[in-house]
């Protein structure tokens, strides 16, 4: 029923099969099937926090703090662990960490009615700046095997947060066009006035929203700290921004309304192979920066051509934190490892 | 007759799929009122974008100031001194009114060169012009805090320190109270005696008879009649403009009014309501009277939840009800049409179809899964139960026309299946057709036995559709009236507080 801006979708296919030819030219390792699939564990943790991030546009807000949140709910994991509790219970505490952080953003646009964007700008730094305190400079490493396989695991040869990603995408995206919450959200970014004279509990889903960011937030930060192997402060910095181009991309309108889930996961398979195969191409990181910015605003700009809609927004290029991975640039000849891989156990 | 100061002739204009105008002849004298009316869809806006450089037309000849002219942008109409008044006041709410005089037609220093801008100048001739018109308007004050009237008062003075000579004006007493529509008509005479042709748009039909000269009603895009008002009746130009004659211009029926299904009691919020309280019954229309701001809109808001009172009790088929937000009104069966259709009635973007199912999308829903073929069936049912002119369901309701999109929202409430209706400027910017129906539509809930409460400024809607009428002035309820003894003047009275 929503799946109705085709030619978005059609676009972004295009781009994605288009670079991915492009890349496959320009590396031999890029097109082999152990690289696609490590690139995809890098993805699956930029993809899991894009499903509520694509929500919450959808409904004319935005959260800036997921990536904080990140490293503030494997903080959490990380130290309840180093104290003695066993991981599991600890990485469930992490995450309830998480949510309560994302819970406190809704709270506060919701209920005090502060601009989403004032809010989690604050929080960007707030939860950032409480991940570093606790973490008193230092990562923590040397978590159990049974953790690691969050991020380094397969299940059929598929790693194990591409499958989540993949439940998450399902999930979501039913769960956007099936149920009546999703039409409300969608709804709020056209109109929450009207959202509210029919008598819509608009508060509430909005802190839902934000409460789930936060939830999805921290569990990829469980990811994250497994697939390196520490749970540190600057874990994820800068991811923010790569999610939000990649929703962005994938045709959800800053201003409110309009937005797909699918549109999302090809906006961040665009994203993520582009910034692993050009590393894997030798590209330099100021060069991948350029051409991601400029594949953002061509692409929204034909969504605007097409649907002759005025709303397009373009936000900055993303400022990744792949390049440089314990003060050691990636592209570096010699490297062995994907982009947005990290070095186990540093 | 005079030189007209502006002649259309056979001006048509085709968009895709519509043929908005079709060899349509207008003519503007210098120092005339002439109104434009018809039905929403008849050609009137296109008419006038196209007078005002927004449109080109298609084919036709427009002689201005007795020369062949062309208008290939609303600024080049603006500079020939062409100005347009639109309903939906277009102003910056943060910048003075003086900023606002000017926006966009800075004056320069008279001797110097270069971008600095003469705010010496620019007021002194607004106070001029301000003075000219009799009226008084803070320059400083930012244009959010004037009330409609006087941001009105703002746009008029605008055109004229343009040198405006055509001025049109749309819709301009829809935002306005009821003694703010006599000033505005004294200035429009007072414009009219400066030689300023007037275009004058309304729905509201005595407004043409009171202030206009000439009136042309146009239907489906064809200028059907011009005529002096003098030589046309109220009647004649409903016939004109809707091609039938209408059966009853208010076809209330007598019902017998049931028990009380809303009794409020004593209900107080801030300065804004004090001490309200009155009894709605079964099957009955009550009118809620009063000038824009006397508290009948935070009345309505307060029974519905959106801004709910800090004192008083409601009560709902005599059981005592606490509504604090609108979720809770709906479940108790109040339903609310609002006032600003566009901005709190609808999600534009939305399909018909889901406008049509957003307030009971739960009721339509399985473990929050949206069952779509019932939604669609609802749908279906009250597009043809409320005769909605609409291509479909899946189209976007900001596709449909006013009276259209109003029927969406009275759909939409409906589908709740309301005990209590609270209508608030049901027909504002409806079309004569479209509001008949509506009011038939009325008659017709409140013989089944819905309670309704119909807000409205228009003094004959509220005599035509009521059973009784409450007057509301400053938060209070200052008086009632039945059906038989009530009159304009009297609710007037009592709405100003003279009494």
């Amino acid at each position: 029923m929503r799946i109705r801006l085709l030619w978005r979708e059609r676009v972004l296919i295009g781009l994605l099969v288009g670079s991915g030819v492009l890349l496959a030219l320009l590396s031999d390792v890029f097109f082999t099937p152990a690289n696609l699939l490590r690139a995809t564990r890098y993805a699956a943790e930029i993809g899991l926090v894009a499903l509520p991030m694509t929500m919450i546009i959808i409904s004319r807000g935005i959260d800036l703090s997921v990536a904080s949140n990140m490293a503030l709910s494997a903080m959490t994991m990380g130290l309840l662990w180093q104290r003695g509790v066993p991981v599991w219970p600890a990485a469930a505490l992490g995450i309830a960490a998480g949510t309560l952080a994302g819970w406190l953003n809704g709270w506060v646009i919701a209920r005090v009615r502060v601009p989403a964007i004032v809010v989690t700008l604050a929080t960007l730094a707030v939860y950032r700046g409480v991940a570093t305190g606790l973490s008193g400079g230092t990562g923590i490493l040397g978590f159990p095997d049974s953790f690691l396989a969050l991020g380094a695991g397969t299940v059929a040869g598929v790693p194990i947060q591409t499958i989540i990603w993949i439940a998450g995408i399902a999930a979501g995206a039913v769960f956007l066009t099936r149920t009546a919450v999703g039409r409300y959200i969608y709804g709020i970014g056209h109109n929450e006035t009207a959202l509210r004279f029919s008598g819509i509990d608009v508060d509430r889903i909005v802190l839902g929203l934000y409460t789930a960011s936060g939830f999805v937030s921290a569990l990829a930060g469980m990811i994250y700290a497994a697939r390196v192997g520490t749970a540190k402060s600057n874990a994820a910095a800068g991811y923010e921004l790569t999610v939000i181009t990649a929703v962005v991309l994938g045709g959800t309108s800053l201003t409110g309304g309009e937005g797909t889930i699918l549109g999302t996961m090809l906006g961040v398979l665009i994203i993520t192979i582009l910034q692993n195969g050009l590393t894997l191409a030798r590209v330099p990181a100021a060069v991948q920066d350029v051409l991601i910015g400029t594949v953002l605003v061509g692409a929204v700009l034909t969504y605007r051509e097409r649907a002759g809609r005025k709303e397009v927004f373009v936000i900055a290029p993303p400022q990744p934190e792949l390049h440089h991975v314990g003060g050691r640039v990636l592209t570096d000849p010699g490297n062995d490892l994907a982009v947005g891989e990290e070095r186990r156990n540093p | 007759m005079a030189e007209p100061l502006l002649q259309l002739r056979g001006i048509t204009k085709q968009f895709p799929g519509v043929l908005a105008l079709d060899g349509v002849d207008f003519a503007l004298t210098a120092g005339e009122v002439h109104a434009l009316v018809g039905e929403n869809g008849a050609g009137k806006s296109t008419l006038i974008k196209i007078i005002s450089g927004v449109h080109q037309p298609d084919a036709g000849r427009i002689d201005y100031l007795g020369a062949p002219a062309t208008f290939p942008t609303p600024r080049a109409a603006a500079d020939r001194g062409i100005a347009v008044i639109y309903q939906e006041i277009a102003l910056f709410g943060d910048l003075s009114v003086l900023e606002n005089l000017y926006v966009g037609a800075y004056l320069r220093p008279l001797r110097t060169t270069g971008r600095r801008v003469d705010w010496a100048r620019m007021r002194a001739r607004a106070q001029e012009v301000v003075a000219s018109l009799g009226v008084e308007l803070d320059l400083g004050a930012p244009v959010h805090r004037l009330s409609a009237a006087q941001q009105q008062l703002v746009e008029i003075a605008r055109a004229l320190l343009r040198d405006a000579r055509v001025i049109i004006m749309d819709e301009p007493t829809g935002p306005l109270a009821q003694p703010d529509v006599g000033r505005l008509f004294s200035l429009i005479r007072q414009l009219r005696s400066r030689g300023v042709g007037i275009v004058y748009i309304s729905h509201r039909l005595e407004e043409i008879f009171a202030v206009a000269d000439r009136v042309t009603v146009l239907r489906d895009g064809r200028r059907i009649i011009t005529a002096p008002v003098a030589h046309t009746s109220r009647d004649a130009l409903i016939h004109d403009m809707v091609g039938r004659t209408l059966d009853a211009l208010y076809p209330k029926s007598a019902v017998k009014a049931g028990a009380p299904v809303l009794e409020v009691d004593a209900l107080s919020k801030d300065a804004a309501l004090a001490d309200v309280s009155f009894v709605l019954h079964r099957g009955e229309i009550v009118g809620l009277a009063g000038l824009v701001g006397s508290g009948r809109t935070t009345l309505a808001h307060a029974l519905f939840g959106i801004d709910p009172p800090q004192r008083g009790r409601v009560r709902l088929d005599g059981v005592d009800a606490r509504v604090s937000h609108p979720g809770q009104a709906r479940e108790l069966g109040i339903a609310y049409i609002p006032e600003e259709r566009q901005r709190q009635g609808l999600v534009l973007p939305f399909p018909v179809g889901e406008n049509l199912s957003l307030a009971i999308l739960r009721r339509l829903s399985r473990l929050g899964f949206v069952d779509h073929a019932r939604e669609a069936a609802v749908a279906r049912d009250f597009v043809r139960r409320l005769d909605i002119r609409t291509p479909g369901i899946n189209v976007p309701a900001a596709a449909l026309s006013g009276g259209n999109q109003q029927k969406v929202v009275v759909g939409k409430w409906l589908a709740a299946q309301p005990r209590v209706l609270i209508m608030d400027e049901p027909t504002r910017g409806v079309d004569v057709g479209a509001k008949a129906e509506i009011h038939r539509l009325m008659s017709e809930l409140a013989g089944r036995g819905l309670g309704i409460l119909l807000i409205s400024s228009e003094l004959p809607e509220l005599l035509g559709m009521s059973d009784r009428i409450l007057v509301m002035h400053r938060g209070r309820i200052t008086g009632e009236l039945r059906r038989d003894e009530a009159t304009q003047e009297k609710i007037m009275t009592l709405a100003t507080g003279v009494a």
